[in-house]
């Protein structure tokens, strides 16, 4: 996940993930991610660039999400594909995180 | 075009083809006299013929829906279910997909449980087949009780979709884990059993913070009491009372449990510990949690020494140790007092458990089955004069 795109505008974060967020690639991701995560009070993970995304993956973004609410901030994804989206759609995770 | 038939108050109706202006009101007609004939049943379309409906056809699903009770449509194919998104049809009542359809032929098996097979389909996802035909309810309940824990946060693999096999019989498409379990960890020294004991008591205690509210989630202690009843001519009558009365003052308890944890049950992936085998979970006061627990290390190996290293590949002394370890590790103590009381709750509501699994699996009528019956009623009957309160 070397390839990580951060952008830091104002309080917004935008994040884009480069290819699989799998067991192997996700522990890697949150480090870094969390590093940038002090002050940020909106958080967008842009998945265009997101070709697979496993359970890892998705407990990643569950556990975010409740830390970032927890502390009244807000997590969002956008520019997921079709294929993830169904796999979001299949578990009901837009019952809990907000996906545009 | 339409078609009918009946089934336990529900009146199935499976529309085929096109509906459209030319046949629409036709159709309707037809779907209004079939109505007639049952006109208390809730109805379902089946829709896994249907190829295309026009405005004209969506206005007579919609009559129908405004004025029912009950209607639901089953076995919707991609575009019908597109069409009835975006019409608004999903909102106003329940529209079930069709099943999509794979083939397990060529497949490596790669496990056999009780209750079926378990496939890798491709190299991200397996499926678990089951035998049982009738078996969709049940693969319907585990699915949604995996998905509930799986974005509660518990580590476990993604449940997908459940597919229809073709050849026949239904299963729940898994994301597939390249892991191994815990019983294996141990049974290779590939970790120090306290490492193992430690991770999987941390799981454990993140499993038992989650509250889910959902109706699919059996209450323990329901169950429990379902036990002691069961028992009630097989055990004296003040140990009965006792075991009742017991199990009737635990507290209820909304926190999640998982059911059946145990070594087999928690893999290890890269770090990871992941859960594995939902249809048990439910929701219980720990102490239901830990008479499983000791059941699977301890209580199932009373009379059969062999049975851990059948069951778990592991001897019955590492699994004691197990269990002792993990109670301390859960408990946060290794004040021996304090281990043995707990030990001894668990050993009550565990014991209940498998002398009513024996005596309705014929345990009576096997030399075997009276040897455990008999064990459990004569720990119970030390336990139970002796013991207050079921709650640490």
């Amino acid at each position: 996940m070397s390839n990580t795109v951060f952008e830091m505008n104002g309080t917004t974060l935008t994040v884009k993930p480069v290819g699989e967020l799998n067991s192997m690639t996700t522990p890697d991701f949150e480090e870094e991610l969390r590093t940038h995560l002090s002050g940020v009070s909106n958080l967008i993970v842009d998945f265009e660039n997101v070709d697979y995304i496993s359970s890892a993956g998705i407990r990643l973004f569950l556990g975010l999400n409740q830390t970032l609410k927890n502390r009244g901030a807000e997590m969002k994804l956008i520019h997921v594909s079709d294929p993830i989206m169904s796999i979001f759609d299949l578990i009901g995770f837009q019952d809990v995180v907000t996906v545009e | 075009m339409v078609q009918s038939r009946e089934e336990n108050g529900r009146l199935i109706i499976s529309l085929s083809g096109e509906i459209d202006s030319s046949n629409a009101q036709e159709v309707e007609t037809r779907i209004y006299e079939i109505r007639q004939q049952y006109p208390d049943d809730s109805i379902e379309l089946d829709c896994d013929r249907l190829e295309y409906a026009s405005s004209a056809g969506l206005r007579v699903l919609l009559r129908l829906i405004q004025q029912t009770d009950e209607v639901i449509l089953t076995n919707v194919h991609s575009e019908m279910y597109e069409i009835l998104d975006v019409t608004g049809f999903t909102e106003m009542t329940e529209v079930r997909r069709a099943y999509r359809v794979i083939s397990v032929e060529g497949c490596e098996l790669i496990g056999m449980g009780a209750n079926g097979m378990v496939y890798r389909i491709d190299p991200d996802t397996i499926v678990k087949v089951y035998r049982n035909p009738d078996a969709l309810p049940e693969i319907h309940r585990e699915r949604e009780l995996a998905r509930l824990a799986f974005i509660a946060g518990v580590p476990t693999a993604i449940p997908y979709d459940v597919v229809r096999i073709a050849g026949g019989g239904y299963g729940t498409v898994f994301e597939k884990l390249t892991a191994r379990s815990f019983a294996k960890l141990l049974a290779y020294d590939d970790k120090p059993l306290d490492e193992v004991v430690q991770m999987s008591i941390d799981l454990l205690k993140l499993i038992h913070s989650k509250v889910i509210r959902s109706d699919t989630l059996p209450d323990m202690k329901a169950v429990a009491l379902d036990w002691a009843d069961f028992l009630k001519d097989y055990l004296p009558a003040e140990l009965h009372e006792k075991l009742h009365a017991l199990i009737a003052a635990v507290p209820a308890d909304e926190h999640l449990m998982h059911g059946d944890y145990h070594v087999k049950n928690i893999m290890y992936q890269n770090n990871e510990i992941l859960l594995i085998d939902m249809d048990t979970l439910c929701h219980g006061h720990p102490v239901f949690e830990l008479a499983s627990i000791y059941n699977a290390y301890v209580g199932f190996g009373l009379i059969d020494p062999d049975c851990t290293m059948k069951f778990l590949g592991l001897s019955a002394e590492t699994c004691y140790t197990f269990w002792r370890r993990s109670l301390e590790l859960y408990l946060g103590t290794q004040d021996a007092a304090v281990i043995d009381s707990v030990e001894e709750k668990a050993m009550i509501i565990g014991l209940a458990r498998i002398m009513r699994h024996q005596i309705r699996r014929d345990g009576m009528n096997r030399e075997d089955g009276r040897k455990m019956i008999e064990t459990c009623r004569s720990i119970l009957a030390q336990l139970l004069p002796r013991t207050d309160s079921l709650v640490f």
